[in-house]
């Protein structure tokens, strides 16, 4: 009797003992430089040969419809290697040719040609034509009754004509030089000869069970809230995959899936909680690399506010907040200092030389002394016998919740009282960006690779589009519409050089940081490029296990 | 006895309808909209159209008159995520949480009883110590933490069981699989109800052993087995079936955060998917499947209790 007691005891403490490793600050903060871009090739080996199935975690049901309302990003890394787009996310960053082998815009550049492939098979036999290019964004994308995902890129698209069986046109109201780009981002084609006739959303039998896509993949099974299983499809155009099998498990918890990562259950994902890093370093057979992504996080203050409209305010911010600091201690390194919202990614147009904020408080309390704010009995700043108080709403998502901590402690240090209220995501949403009723929020965007910002930053979005700041200058607007529209790169790039340098000088948002994805995977899953996760799913095809 | 089911009939209803109306308001004033229209990138025209498409342009109280039309006519709606029917979506996901609670029944019950009767009949000495001080332990550890701490001992270091999931079904279904992806969930969620149980046989037992007609059997030389097994055991048992029932509920809602952590795709994951995309019609359908499974299995216990105690004829 007593021995059993003492079993179980020990092993009570002995899961004490786990969590106390597991979790313990073991000090000092990641090193990734030797991880950063340096790509293990398998020099020794026989090359890739077929075989093998890859584990990937999604966090909920799929929609196999990428211009589907509810398809969200559990949705997107499985489309992507469903479908193919007309173009995809290229290892160089631009464009690079998928469905169309090649395009090219009038000298107006209100006509953008994209020549089809006409080697291209759905996964029924059916020939993958122009029709299907017309009916996804003619009938689907322009329609505005079906609030499609990303139509809002194709605004300025008036149609898609077809000019032959492997032609087709798309027809613009004004230019849009990203529009290569824009077409390899969750915009790929489905087939007209399923979906003809039928409502779109509402047809489950393609959305939800029997997708019929042109990817290097197709849907082998699938069960709700467990797991979806693509299988290699053989005559895919771009050159047959390795791998027999892609899994995709639905796993809400994202502890699960570090736990399922080191039990070698997972193969590949992209870590969002930066917190496991440590205990997946000490992993010996898993591989983890930073990542470059068109990303950048923001805090914004709502220029529909009076009192926020002084720019001084938005740079005494900047000063006062140790954005490395936060970088180093809970992105554990994987990112670096923004100063605009062109991430480094985009490197023909990316720069840092513009206006820069040093992390220095005495310079943030003179920029609000400047502006007539005084420090109060409390150690607050106030003017006119009114404190500077000011609500910060965030919703609770990855690390939002902690760097939001961080960031208000730093604002009180310098004499700004703020009142952190986190709620969950989806009424943020609701309160932030759909009502715009808030002060002070902190998120971040991730966009096509483009840099292209109208959308987050011209005045005709304040308000009502992803403009979540309702911030309006006119030389901005007159900049972003000039590189929206401007045809050579060349143009472009001395453009939004002139635009980041603006935007850091008066802060439209305050930019915080682009951060580094933290990719994770097995290190016997060779074939990778060296790309974000996601963008890496639009090479599956050259993924293989290592014998 | 059919004159006290009709008049539990009847109240059950309006309990029914009480719930739907409360929850029906709650989720839709409650801030926030379907995951679809709430998306952060999605433009004003997007959420307008998507807005229309799914009715929600009309006030709530006809919604519900609409939903509730719907409903009696045995129509739940269609789930604004999938677009599928709602009814088809829980039965779905339906059988996997009877399974874990079937099972987890059987093992809290079994182990409950064995350790409430040790503990009652070893009163005051050391088992009944450990047995109380685990009870309590038992019910002060969060079970998500204790089931993460599972995972990371069974699944990653020893990597004895499976992390997650249900196991394979259908063709591939082996019973050994089977049950390794069950021990852990089993286990977490036994650990919400085990102590309840645990303490409710004792204090049964406890009483019953008092009482004087097991002095009398003890009285007339009965083996200490047979006194304890046979005559004081099976009058202790009554109440702790009636305990069973209430804790029906328990476990449907314990199953939310168990199976949230061991990836078992029942009604619990379900009921999280629907909460955090705001799927009203979905959140509306499952209300009414667990109410009208609580409301069943309270009654149930209440006509068993009433049939395998005598004293309690007339309940009503």
């Amino acid at each position: 009797m007593t021995k059993r007691w003492l079993f179980l005891i020990s092993l009570i403490s002995f899961l004490f003992i786990i969590t106390a490793c597991a979790y313990g600050d073991e000090g000092g903060q990641a090193d990734n430089t030797n991880d950063n871009g340096t790509e293990e090739v398998d020099e020794t080996g026989d090359g890739p040969s077929q075989g093998g199935r890859v584990s990937i975690p999604i966090v909920a049901d799929p929609t196999f419809n990428p211009w589907h309302p509810n398809a969200y990003a559990e949705s997107n890394v499985i489309n992507r290697v469903l479908f193919n787009g007309l173009t995809k996310f290229g290892k160089d960053g631009l464009p690079a040719p998928a469905l169309a082998a090649s395009w090219e815009t009038t000298e107006d550049g209100l006509v953008w040609t994209f020549n089809l492939r006409d080697d291209v098979n759905w996964h029924d036999g059916e020939q993958f034509t122009a029709e299907d290019v017309a009916y996804t964004f003619n009938e689907i994308t322009l329609n505005s009754e079906l609030g499609a995902n990303s139509s809002s890129y194709f605004n300025n698209v008036e149609n898609v004509e077809i000019v032959d069986e492997f032609t087709v046109n798309f027809n613009l109201s004004s230019p849009v030089a990203a529009l290569p780009a824009y077409l390899s981002f969750n915009t790929e084609i489905i087939p007209e000869h399923i979906f003809a006739g039928e409502d779109p959303w509402d047809l489950t039998s393609f959305n939800k069970e029997n997708p019929i896509g042109t990817g290097p993949f197709k849907l082998k099974s699938y069960t709700s809230g467990q797991s979806v299983v693509l299988e290699r499809n053989e005559d895919y155009f771009d050159g047959v995959a390795y791998l027999d099998e892609i899994e995709y498990k639905v796993l809400a918890d994202a502890n699960t899936h570090v736990a399922q990562l080191l039990s070698g259950e997972l193969d590949i994902f992209a870590l969002d909680d930066t917190s496991a890093i440590e205990r997946i370093e000490s992993a010996d057979d898993i591989t983890i690399v930073g990542r470059e992504t068109p990303r950048f996080f923001w805090l914004i203050l709502n220029q529909n506010i009076e009192q926020f409209q002084d720019v001084r305010l938005r740079q005494a911010i900047m000063h006062a907040i140790d954005r490395q600091n936060i970088i180093d201690t809970i992105l554990q390194g994987y990112g670096s200092i923004a100063d605009a919202g062109i991430a480094p990614i985009l490197s023909e147009y990316y720069t840092d030389d513009v206006t820069r904020y040093d992390f220095d408080q005495d310079r943030a309390r003179e920029l609000l002394a400047e502006i007539g704010y005084e420090e109060n009995a409390n150690g607050f700043v106030e003017m006119d016998g009114e404190p500077l108080t000011i609500s910060f709403d965030v919703g609770i998502q990855g690390d939002l919740e902690t760097i939001a901590q961080m960031v208000q402690q730093y604002l009180i240090q310098v004499g700004i009282d703020v009142q952190l209220n986190t709620m969950d995501w989806n009424s943020m949403i609701d309160q932030v960006v759909i009502e715009r009723d808030y002060e002070m929020s902190l998120n971040w965007w991730r966009y096509p690779a483009d840099p292209d910002l109208t959308a987050y930053m011209h005045s005709d979005n304040a308000d009502t589009g992803n403009n979540i700041p309702n911030y309006r200058n006119e030389d901005l607007d007159a900049l972003l519409e000039a590189g929206g529209q401007a045809s050579t790169v060349e143009e472009r790039q001395e453009i939004y050089l002139e635009a980041q340098a603006l935007m850091a000088e008066e802060l439209p948002y305050l930019f915080l940081w682009y951060p580094q994805e933290v990719q994770v995977r097995q290190q016997s899953l060779q074939g990778i490029p060296e790309l974000a996760f996601g963008d890496a799913l639009y090479y599956t095809n050259e993924w293989y296990i290592e014998q | 006895m059919l004159r006290y089911i009709l008049n539990r009939f009847g109240q059950s209803l309006v309990l029914m309808l009480m719930v739907t109306m409360i929850t029906f308001f709650l989720i839709n004033l409650a801030p926030g909209g379907p995951s679809s229209v709430v998306r952060m990138e999605a433009s004003q025209e997007e959420r307008q159209a998507i807005i229309d498409r799914l009715g929600l342009d009309q006030p709530v109280i006809v919604r519900y008159g609409e939903w509730l039309v719907n409903a009696v006519q045995g129509d739940l709606g269609t789930s604004f995520n999938t677009s599928e029917p709602v009814i088809q979506r829980i039965m779905s996901r339906l059988p996997y949480t009877i399974e874990l609670t079937v099972f987890t029944i059987l093992v809290s019950v079994s182990i409950g009883i064995i350790f409430g009767v040790i503990s009652a009949i070893k009163r005051g000495k050391a088992q009944d110590h450990v047995i109380n001080f685990t009870s309590v332990i038992g019910l002060s550890i969060p079970s998500f933490w204790l089931g993460l701490m599972f995972i990371l001992l069974f699944s990653v270091e020893l990597r004895w069981l499976p992390s997650s999931g249900v196991g394979p079904r259908g063709a591939d279904f082996e019973l050994m699989t089977y049950l390794r992806h069950l021990i852990m969930p089993v286990v977490i969620l036994s650990m919400t109800v085990l102590p309840n149980i645990v303490r409710f046989t004792r204090s049964s037992m406890l009483e019953v052993i008092s009482q004087n007609y097991i002095r009398t059997v003890r009285a007339k030389g009965a083996k200490e087995a047979v006194v304890l097994y046979i005559h004081a055991l099976r009058n202790a048992l009554i109440p702790v079936i009636t305990i069973i029932g209430v804790l029906i509920p328990r476990l449907l809602s314990g199953a939310v955060i168990t199976e949230a952590i061991f990836g078992w795709t029942g009604i619990g994951s379900l009921i999280i998917e629907a909460a955090n995309s705001r799927d009203y019609p979905l959140v509306m359908g499952i209300t009414v499947i667990i109410t009208f499974v609580v409301i069943v299995s309270n009654l149930l216990v209440d006509l068993i209790y009433s049939q395998i105690d005598p004293r309690v004829k007339n309940v009503a």
